[in-house]
């Protein structure tokens, strides 16, 4: 009886006690997040992602072996503005974790820490195609905005684990103070290139882009999530030529064919981008970002080469 | 998969009061802990005293001897949240002045997600399917196509409190409205423990929880059909599901239900359990194992019915890729002993009947799914029905899918035809992302 078998081990694995850890179990929904934890929390926390960076993350599966994680979690770091509303809401409410439902006292929505770009006034439906009617939740190539989240990181740690509040603190401002030297490294790398225009797929650079100073001359997506129609393709082709755009970025988890149209017909680049932390091997290899920084030391890579 | 529209907001309104005031005991906590910033390692001692603290308040509150019965939320942690916008850290976002005549879309904020979903297609059939092959869903006359309109599902979803929320789904169909399912689910029971309550599916086998919405063929396989439920086993009762402490996904459901079985037009009291399974297989690949197991209550002495199933589901998608394989099969067999059905119902044979089907699924990027799938099933009589089906299908978008299936039908006895079904599907609002 291969049921009863089942059962069986079943019960014994749940009397068998888990083995006690100090650090607080951190889940966040993407990798970017989780970088930043780890930059906050140190070895106090223990961090994981429910997503992984070459994903994206706005079509995860709701597999329930991810509820098993949230189940255990001291504190569910959440990107926000709907970005996971298509997988989020059923796993935290497989996982019987009361605290990290939404404004639950072990749930952080790093959007409830920044200021949010793209807020669409007026009414939403979705012939807009796949808008997020709280506003672009793609702000984790920023530097200014990864510092408020980061900030905020440290504040609900410390409120879980008042023991090492100083702790968290500290490490927060060593990343803040890191992150302000790298940030005015990056600037200094795209300074040549400011006021550019180029072509990002999808409006997740909106963030990166407004803080850099380059300028989008427009999408390869007519409207969010909805694909390039050749109508729409031959406008941008116009669009390019008398924009003088040099390159079109597509992150890595989409499909890559328009933009190498749009490249064949411009001469612009059409260049594959990581789309978060852990996100993109390059064709030699040579990128894979392993924490926030790495991103973004390709991310600014990318841009200026590309753009130059 | 659907972009609900301020589901963040959850409980605005009177529910920030309670968490206003709550919120004290936390924050003086953690002013303790903070102050007396000797050196490290305040926070045990600070946790000791404040569960002296609380049991010392409990007494003063004069539990109850059966104080387990204490509401939901976890000991200790009243619903904290802070109000939904002010969640980061106080001093950060909260504007420093309120806003001129609060917020004007305050209603707007309280409404659940409200969606609707329409189901409809153009059917052909060369057999007399509504007397030889009897199902619930879409089929024409012998011979003819016919438009079919099969359901109009309206789904309100919200959390009724930091404790629980409820799901409702009411279903239009050409017979009339009815209530698909409506039901509670707790939010935070200890010890893994979630409770449904309400009227709803069965917690049996794979397909016959899901809504029609989201299967990946047109219709119901006839085994469901014909040895759960014509529509679904359904019906008004509990189910208790725990998850178990294990590193992989292990649920164990235990329904008290009144269920109408197939064929039967009066509700029998039963018991329902199910243990479902999800394990990670390699990065890619999630497989789902699950077994269950239903005891219908029959009025005549002697009487029973019993009902057991098995399903798999495998599930292969790299992880970058909008692409998947989905392979899903389950069987049924069910037992009958004694005479079995009311006066006012057919008089059903004892003795076990069983069947099942198995289906793959290739998702070929957003736009575009292939399917194929072999049944088995107890005809109605002499022997099995045998049937195979192919499918193919258009999404333009997430929220709509077009698709043609075509069906081999074989019956016991040789009698053997091809059905078509032509079938359109709509989802309009803020409709709940569904579980894998």
């Amino acid at each position: 009886m291969k049921t009863l078998c089942t059962i069986a081990a079943l019960a014994a694995a749940a009397l068998a006690p888990l083995p006690a850890r100090a650090a607080l179990k951190v889940v966040t929904t993407v990798e970017g997040l989780a970088s930043i934890a780890r930059e906050v929390g140190g070895d106090r926390v223990d961090v994981t992602s429910l997503s992984r960076g070459i994903q994206d993350p706005h079509f995860v599966d709701a597999n329930p072996t991810l509820a098993v994680k949230l189940r255990q979690a001291d504190l569910l770091v959440d990107v926000g503005l709907d970005l996971e509303v298509g997988w989020l809401p059923p796993l935290v409410n497989q996982s019987r974790n009361p605290d990290i439902q939404p404004g639950g006292k072990r749930r952080l929505t790093a959007a409830s820490a920044v200021s949010v770009l793209e807020v669409p006034q007026g009414p939403v439906d979705r012939s807009m195609g796949d808008l997020h009617p709280a506003g672009n939740p793609h702000f984790l190539s920023d530097p200014r905005r990864v510092e408020k989240v980061a900030a905020a990181l440290a504040a609900k740690l410390a409120q879980l684990d008042p023991g090492a509040a100083q702790a968290y603190q500290a490490r927060a401002a060593d990343f803040q103070r890191r992150l302000e030297t790298a940030s005015a490294r990056w600037l200094a790398e795209l300074a040549p290139e400011k006021g550019r225009r180029v072509i990002p797929h999808h409006n997740s650079l909106t963030y990166f882009l407004d803080w850099c100073g380059l300028r989008s001359a427009g999408y390869l997506e007519p409207k969010p999530g909805i694909p390039p129609p050749p109508s729409h393709l031959a406008d941008l082709v116009g669009v390019v030529k008398s924009e003088g755009v040099k390159a079109i970025f597509v992150e890595n988890f989409y499909d890559q064919r328009s933009a190498d149209i749009l490249a064949r017909h411009t001469g612009a680049k059409a260049v594959a981008i990581p789309g978060d932390v852990g996100g993109f091997k390059d064709d030699h290899g040579v990128l894979d970002p392993k924490d926030w920084f790495a991103y973004m030391d390709a991310l600014v890579k990318l841009f200026s080469e590309a753009t130059r | 998969m659907a972009l609900p529209a301020g589901r963040g907001g959850a409980s605005p309104g009177y529910p920030v009061l309670l968490a206003g005031a709550a919120e004290q005991a936390p924050s003086q906590a953690q002013g303790g802990g903070g102050a007396a910033a000797a050196p490290q390692g305040p926070s045990p001692q600070a946790a000791d005293e404040k569960k002296k603290l609380e049991e010392e308040i409990a007494k003063e509150l004069g539990a109850q001897p059966g104080e387990a019965s204490a509401p939901a939320p976890s000991p200790g942690a009243p619903p904290s949240g802070p109000p939904p916008s002010a969640q980061g850290q106080p001093g950060d976002v909260a504007p420093p002045q309120g806003q001129v005549g609060g917020n004007p879309f305050a209603r707007l904020l309280l409404l659940p997600d409200i969606s609707a979903i329409g189901r409809g297609a153009l059917a052909w059939n060369r057999l007399d399917v509504g007397t030889l092959s009897p199902r619930g869903d879409p089929f024409a006359p012998a011979h003819t196509v016919q438009a079919i309109f099969e359901e109009l599902e309206l789904g309100v979803q919200a959390v009724i409190d930091p404790y629980a929320r409820a799901d409702v789904f009411l279903s239009f169909t050409s017979d009339g409205a009815e209530i698909e399912e409506a039901y509670l689910t707790t939010l935070g029971l200890p010890a893994g423990l979630q409770v449904r309550a309400g009227k709803l599916f069965a917690p049996f086998g794979r397909q016959n929880q899901q809504h029609a919405h989201v299967w990946d063929f047109v219709d119901r396989p006839l085994a469901l059909a014909r040895l759960l439920g014509g529509d679904a086993l359904k019906g008004p009762g509990l189910d208790v599901a725990w998850l178990a402490p294990t590193p992989w996904f292990a649920e164990l459901h235990i329904a008290y239900q009144a269920l109408t079985p197939a064929f039967e037009v009066r509700s029998r009291n039963a018991g329902v359990a199910r243990l479902a399974q999800f394990f990670d297989v390699g990065e890619a690949s999630t497989l789902g194992l699950g077994v269950s197991g239903a005891l219908l209550q029959e009025q005549q002495s002697g009487a029973s019915r019993e009902i057991y199933g098995a399903d798999v589901y495998l599930k292969i998608r790299p992880l970058s890729a909008r692409s998947y394989a989905a392979l899903q099969g389950e069987v049924l067999a069910r037992r009958l002993t004694g005479a079995v059905g009311a006066a006012d119902e057919p008089r059903e044979e004892s003795g076990t009947l069983w069947g099942g089907y198995v289906q793959a699924i290739w998702r070929d990027g957003p736009y575009f799914a292939y399917g194929a799938r072999y049944e088995r099933a107890p005809a109605v009589q002499g022997g099995p029905e045998h049937r195979v089906s192919a499918i193919a299908g258009w999404l333009p978008s997430e929220f709509q899918r077009i698709r043609l299936q075509i069906s081999y039908d074989r019956l016991p006895g040789g009698q053997d035809g091809l059905e078509a079904i032509l079938h359109f599907e709509f989802s309009i609002g803020a409709h709940g992302a569904h579980p894998f």
